[in-house]
């Protein structure tokens, strides 16, 4: 069942340590309705970015790297824009800092009127009991233009839906309360394709042919990586 | 004269490279990075400033070659010699544009420095004042004295009147550059800014009462420790060192007049990475600075007795208050001088008559500091439990934590409470006192607590919205 706005408001009075209590933190509205729906919480675009860098190699893999090598964190201050180029993707996140309870799910929707400029916020919409933390958006301009982004402006609505009370769980730490957006973190994949036995995998790795003796020789140690 | 003009004209046109360069690469920063106000007046004005020189050099190239013979190397030589200045100033700009490049919103701690600025108008005589933050490779904090820099902007400005003029009121702060993104150790920059003040009130032309007593405090003790060396020459060294030293205190309270106890814990943190902590450098007076057990006790007899605080963390506990008491009962005849014992004979007017006159000065010109301490006592125990499970402090029913409070509240929680935090979050024994996790999560701590200062300032902006209306070109 969805929290309605008097459920959600009466969750966010709560101490922040009572594990039944919601924050969403800074919050801000001259009345209720100015952030809340019937059923649903508008969410503002935060400040910091994570742009695609240009890569030093022909693919994308996700892998140990991924975390450090594929973006680069920019700062837009309120009243500043952010362009986001046709058919271009970046990170960003919520202005708003979240903290659900442990009998409850959220769920990210781009707010409508973002979407019908063709800018789609979230892909992995889904957030577990107990998350806290600024959401990461996965921000995709689908559009044939250039879009502007606004921190501070509502770009999504927040959904949040009872489940079953869970016990209190230790936290994954690794994505535990970011306030700015988050690369994925992946290990490599022969490590995760280990766990359900499989023990040969394929690898990419970059190799260098030096003219030697009249003829081409293939050197990989001068090029262990990309 | 053909040969000084071949000369002046290969001056003109080096200098117009690097004036280019200034001009362009001041012009590449608002493009490619984000900066605090400060740093953005001082990237325009150096880029201005350039393009005026350019200008200026271009003028004086077409004027050199068309003065009559009769007066010509005169005048080249004058053209020659303001080429010179105008190299100077720009070499001294050109000191201060890299590291303040380097020290853009993401590699220091943007929403302290916004805040610790807010701060700075606060006090008595520094309305309208700015800092620009500088990255430096040496692990230390630094003010970088700004009357240099205005005094020679002064005489460039007297030469090409058109030049823009240097903005008022702008300090300068080094942060070690491995410090730059942390929260705790950069309230070390409370101190820097205290240097600006002081150096701002001093070189006033009408300077303040609590000014004038303590220079008179200073010439006194001076006079009678040139008496006592009978050396006549040593005037202007004991002049220099119980300068330093006034500044250091001056700096030291004006910090914790703005934010409480922090400043002292943060100044614990870094001078124990420094390894001034020491039993030998502990009591030691340097030429620059009073040992920091002076310091100490000084902050102590703030805390305790110039305002609530020490009752208000009466019940924190942390080692680093115990170091605060523990040093200022350390007795003044067990400081000494490093190197050179003789000034050791300023120590004594230093502590009883000089420093009395810094306290005066402080309360002169800073906030009242109980309003501070009673804001924090109010509401500790809802930072915390924001803290404890992990979550950027706010308030769920009253209104929002101050960031005076936010700032105390996490350093006494970062003190106490972080091997908890470690343990209650991390699987695995022993997590609570591994090192890099501890790391980590002074990291996170870091980030909620400067979290909570950029939401304060939004919503302060909305509120001041709320109330007055939208105001005229006023942007977080």
């Amino acid at each position: 069942m969805v929290l309605n706005r008097e459920e959600i408001l009466e969750r966010m009075r709560r101490p922040a340590s009572d594990r039944l209590g919601l924050v969403i933190t800074p919050l801000l509205r001259q009345k209720e309705s100015d952030v809340f729906d019937a059923d649903s919480v508008d969410l503002r675009l935060g400040c910091y970015f994570l742009l695609p860098k240009t890569l030093d190699q022909p693919f994308f893999s996700p892998d140990k790297t991924s975390a450090t090598s594929l973006h680069v964190r920019v700062h837009v201050p309120l009243g500043e824009f952010l362009v986001v180029p046709a058919h271009q993707t970046i990170l960003g996140a919520t202005l708003e800092f979240i903290k659900l309870p442990s009998d409850v799910s959220g769920e990210v929707l781009t707010k409508s009127s973002v979407a019908r400029t063709f800018i789609v916020v979230e892909t992995a919409p889904w957030i577990h009991p107990q998350y806290r933390g600024c959401l990461t958006l996965e921000i995709a301009n689908v559009s044939n233009t250039p879009v502007l982004l606004y921190p501070g402006r509502f770009i999504c609505q927040l959904i949040l839906m009872h489940t079953a009370d869970s016990p209190e769980e230790k936290p994954d730490p690794s994505y535990f309360g970011p306030v700015y957006p988050e690369a994925p973190k992946f290990r490599d994949p022969q490590d995760d394709l280990l766990k359900i036995g499989v023990t040969k995998v394929s690898r990419l790795k970059k190799t260098r042919v030096n003219w030697k003796n009249g003829k081409w020789v293939e050197s990989q140690s001068e090029v262990d990586k990309w | 004269m053909q040969t000084r003009l071949a000369a002046f004209l290969h001056d003109a046109a080096v200098l117009h490279t690097f004036a280019d360069f200034i001009e362009e690469y001041c012009k590449e920063q608002a493009r490619s990075q984000r900066y605090v106000d400060a740093s953005g007046d001082f990237f325009r004005y150096s880029e201005s400033v350039a393009h005026q020189i350019k200008l200026k050099i271009g003028n004086d190239v077409d004027r050199a070659q068309s003065f009559p013979p009769a007066i010509a190397l005169s005048r080249i030589d004058t053209l020659r010699r303001n080429a010179l200045t105008f190299k100077g100033y720009l070499r001294l700009l050109h000191t201060l544009i890299k590291p303040a490049a380097d020290a853009h919103t993401l590699s220091i701690p943007a929403p302290l420095v916004k805040l610790a600025c807010e701060h700075l108008k606060q006090i008595e005589g520094m309305d309208g004042s700015k800092v620009v933050v500088l990255l430096t490779p040496q692990l230390m904090y630094f003010q970088r004295p700004h009357s240099h820099v205005k005094q020679q902007a002064a005489i460039v400005g007297r030469l090409i009147p058109q030049a823009e003029k240097f903005p008022a009121r702008l300090g300068f702060i080094e942060l070690p550059y491995s410090q730059g993104p942390g929260f705790f150790t950069n309230l070390a920059i409370y101190h820097e800014m205290g240097h600006f003040v002081y150096e701002e009130l001093s070189s006033s032309p009408s300077p303040s009462a609590g000014i004038r007593a303590l220079q008179r405090a200073t010439h006194k003790s001076v006079t009678e420790f040139v008496k006592l060396e009978r050396k006549p020459q040593v005037r202007k060294l004991a002049e220099k060192i119980l300068d330093s030293w006034t500044q250091e205190i001056f700096c030291d309270l004006l910090a914790l007049y703005l934010v409480g106890p922090a400043f002292s814990f943060a100044l614990v943190e870094i001078f124990a990475l420094l390894g001034s902590l020491s039993r030998g450098k502990r009591t030691t007076f340097s030429q620059e600075h009073p040992a920091p057990a002076c310091r100490f006790a000084e902050h102590l007899r703030f805390l305790r007795d110039a305002s609530t605080w020490w009752t208000a963390i009466a019940h924190i506990e942390p080692q680093q208050k115990k170091l605060l008491a523990e040093f200022a009962t350390i007795p003044r005849e067990r400081y000494r001088v490093d190197g050179d014992d003789a000034p050791k004979a300023l120590i004594d007017p230093f502590l009883d008559s000089i420093i009395p006159r810094i306290r005066e000065l402080v309360r002169e010109i800073a906030p009242d500091p109980k309003l501070a301490a009673a804001r924090f006592d109010k509401t500790l125990v809802t930072i915390e439990d924001c803290l404890s499970v992990g979550v950027v402090p706010h308030s769920s029913t009253g209104s929002p934590p101050e960031p005076v409070s936010i700032i105390n509240s996490a350093f006494c929680f970062y003190l106490t409470s972080l091997p908890d935090m470690v343990g209650r979050f991390e699987e695995g024994p022993g997590a609570s006192a591994n090192a890099e996790k501890r790391s980590k999560w002074t990291r996170k701590l870091e980030d909620w607590t400067m979290k909570a200062i950029e939401d304060s300032q939004v919503r302060t902006q909305f509120e001041r919205m709320e109330r007055d209306g939208p105001q005229q070109g006023r942007n977080s």
